[in-house]
């Protein structure tokens, strides 16, 4: 029999909170704000496209030797959510507790200041090497927290964040851990910027999903985990529960390595996938919240996989995305999304899709535009779908 | 006692070929299953290196088992240990960055700098529509795939699962790991090594072969907790190990003492892949299988260890 997967603990960091408060990102969410803006991080003047959701990079580093900001980021939400759901680092029963981290880029940026200093004939700084390995992360946290359990470093491109829950899920559904936190990470860098520039799939401006004006992504960054627990592991502790991860599937489209099916067909058995897994019906979702990345090929794509993968639900269902608020953080986008499911059932509250000014008649759903809306939210899907044709879906509920 | 995981199709390769001959028959066969997937679409030329590797792994272990190829189907995923082997191609995109500005930037390479293109190629190329995993794990990486899709397999998220790691050892990864620290891998190669898994009522034309168990663990008692986790997984005492086959190891005495710890007595060899980081741990189950030292149904114990990632270990067995 499957073990209840509980939720006890959320932390994220985002450019609306680089302290990683949680009430400060969700009020921005809620009250419409965006934080795509000029890029600080590199020099972009070169470049057709300069605009970015970063968090403050100073704020980061807390005064100590240059640290890879994607590194910072995850440990910062990482102590958040151990604390936020009352776990001591290096308490507990570390065999039965692990960590599971998504990201895209690891220590990209670290690898960059080494690359730029080789470049330029300085010498090549070993200690940024050390923080570029994309399992950096998850084994520095684990280490943090004492946990000997299962680490991995899970890298789905932009489904990463999504998949590290769901992979975390199933280890505590199937008695192999008690206690697991999962989540993803990944800061802006040049690299990443560079690429999806050449592809020609960022915005000049502004981040408008689903509307008939979009113009493409913007890179953002943050850092989102939740602590899953077994909760026979939370009752003896007497923690309190924020929901349940009730079920995932991944599918992949088998179609191109960067442009999605035309007509969602991953990301369609993903959602149908999930919602068996759970044993959840459609007509049970609240909520969705939705890759909307602001890319042309993207949120038609996604509007018809919604059609496919809810059935008729689809289109009486409240569906917003953050990205036009938060831009695309990538492997820390799935989990930043999570945290917005369980915010929205913890409020009765769904953020609106920032920007979305001129509906576009090929997505013909209920995208919330302007304002966020109050609505009682028991079960909650969330999204997410990634280059290479990955796809992951979510399944969150409140607690009865 | 857990279900074991049957082994239905092995594929391996490795680089640098012996002899030019060797290259072109390699580069020859990519040709013949570009062409036989009906996907000229796809030339050869735009396959880099290590998708080359993990494309050639993937096929031998699909057709070993006998699966139509392309698949079609969701039941089938992908799950592949890819960690150093895109450090190089990083690396040369980012330096045509510094030298050029944005015309530096390759639409064409970009996609390789991201971790999950390979397992995407092979999905894309083979049309198979299940969970597609990439994980980084450094020299476990390949061992966490398996381990992964053991698991999915057990609790029935997948009925077949194509498993693995892949690697390209490129000058760049050893120049910048020397200032790191100490390295398993000492020259540039590269290899994969998949295996098609399946359940234990799962029909394929292959042998017996069977992973009986898998585990994992981190921190100071890694490698002690990973083969006590392996052996519990598999129901086997440490004295039914007849062999242990280690793979990359990034503290071999350390890793000599927790075996000892648990109870391991049997004779150690060393894989001769254990240079090939994220592919050592699957070269070295293969190697295990294929070519069993005290008889088919004598379990192995193969082992591995990252300095950041943890350990791993997998109890298998010949076939017939």
């Amino acid at each position: 029999m499957r073990e209840p997967v509980l939720v006890t603990g959320i932390g994220v960091v985002s450019p609306f909170n680089p302290n990683g408060d949680r009430e400060p990102f969700w009020e921005s969410l809620c009250a419409g704000e965006t934080a795509v803006g000029a890029i600080r991080s590199f020099d972009a003047s070169a470049y057709p496209c300069r605009v970015a959701a970063e968090v403050d990079r100073e704020s980061l580093q807390n005064g100590r030797a240059p640290a890879d900001p994607a590194l910072c980021m995850a440990e910062r939400a990482f102590k958040r959510a151990l604390e936020h759901a009352g776990i001591a680092p290096g308490n507990g029963a570390p065999r039965r507790a692990g960590i599971i981290v998504g990201t895209v880029l690891g220590g990209t940026a670290s690898g960059e200041r080494y690359l730029r200093a080789r470049a330029h004939g300085a010498p090549g700084a070993a200690e940024a090497l050390a923080q570029y390995p994309l399992r950096v992360a998850a084994g520095a946290l684990a280490e943090t927290a004492g946990f000997t359990g299962p680490v991995l470093t899970v890298s789905t491109a932009c489904a990463s964040g999504t998949d590290a829950i769901g992979l975390a899920y199933r280890r505590i559904a199937s008695g192999t851990a008690d206690i697991m936190v999962a989540g993803g990470v990944d800061a802006v860098c040049e690299l990443s910027f560079s690429g999806f520039c050449a592809l020609r799939a960022l915005t000049p401006d502004r981040v408008r999903p689903f509307s008939r004006n979009r113009t493409g992504l913007a890179l953002g960054e943050g850092a989102a985990f939740l602590v899953l627990e077994r909760e026979g592991s939370a009752r003896k502790r007497a923690a309190r529960s924020l929901g349940l991860i009730a079920g995932y599937a991944a599918r992949a489209d088998a179609f191109h390595l960067t442009a999605p099916h035309r007509d969602g067909r991953g990301l369609a058995a993903a959602v149908k996938g999930a919602l068996q897994d759970g044993a959840v019906g459609a007509d049970e979702i609240d909520y969705v919240s939705a890759h909307g990345t602001g890319t042309p090929y993207n949120d038609r794509m996604e509007t018809l996989a919604l059609k496919t993968g809810l059935g008729a639900r689809a289109a009486r269902v409240p569906i917003s995305s953050v990205k036009g608020a938060l831009g695309h953080a990538f492997g820390a986008a799935g989990a930043i999304e999570a945290v917005v499911c369980l915010l929205a059932i913890r409020d009765g509250l769904v953020p609106p899709t920032a920007n979305l000014e001129e509906p576009d008649p090929e997505c013909d759903l209920d995208f919330v535009p302007g304002r966020a809306r109050r609505v009682t939210v028991r079960t909650a899907l969330t999204v997410s779908a990634g280059f290479g044709g990955q796809n992951a879906a979510l399944v969150i509920r409140g607690c009865p | 006692m857990s279900a074991p995981i049957r082994i239905l199709g092995v594929g391996s390769v490795g680089v640098p070929d012996a002899t030019p001959a060797e290259a072109d028959a390699r580069a020859g066969r990519l040709r013949a299953v570009l062409t036989g997937l009906s996907a000229d679409g796809v030339p050869a030329r735009l396959i880099h290196g290590i998708e080359e590797l993990a494309i050639l792994a993937a096929h031998e272990a699909l057709r070993q088992a006998g699966v139509p190829m392309p698949y079609r189907g969701d039941d089938l995923g992908v799950v592949l240990g890819v960690e150093e082997g895109i450090d190089g191609i990083k690396a040369r995109y980012y330096q045509g960055i510094l030298a050029d500005g944005p015309l530096g930037a390759s639409p064409l390479t970009f996609p390789l700098t991201t971790p999950n293109t390979i397992a995407s190629r092979i999905s894309i190329l083979f049309d198979l529509r299940g969970e597609t995993l990439t994980l980084g794990g450094g020299n476990v990486a390949g061992a966490q795939a398996l381990g992964l899709a053991v698991r999915a397999l057990r609790d029935g998220h997948a009925a077949m699962a194509l498993a693995g790691g892949v690697t390209s050892v490129e000058p760049e990864f050893l120049e910048a790991a020397s200032l790191v620290g100490p390295s398993q891998c000492g020259s540039p190669g590269g290899g994969a090594c998949l295996f098609l898994l399946g359940g234990s009522g799962s029909a394929g034309s292959a042998g017996g072969e069977q992973v009986l168990g898998y585990g994992e663990g981190f921190g100071p008692n890694a490698m002690h907790d990973a083969v006590r986790a392996c052996l519990e997984d598999a129901a086997l005492s440490p004295d039914t190990i007849g062999v242990v086959r280690a793979a990359a190891v990034c503290d071999w005495p350390s890793a000599a003492r927790a075996l000892r710890r648990v109870g391991i007595s049997a004779n150690v060899t060393r894989s001769p892949s254990s240079g090939l980081c994220s592919a050592s741990f699957p070269l070295a189950v293969a190697e295990a299988v294929e070519q069993p030292a005290l008889g088919a149904h004598v379990p192995v114990l193969v082992v591995g260890s990252d300095c950041l990632a943890g350990a791993a270990a997998a109890v298998v067995q010949g076939g017939p």
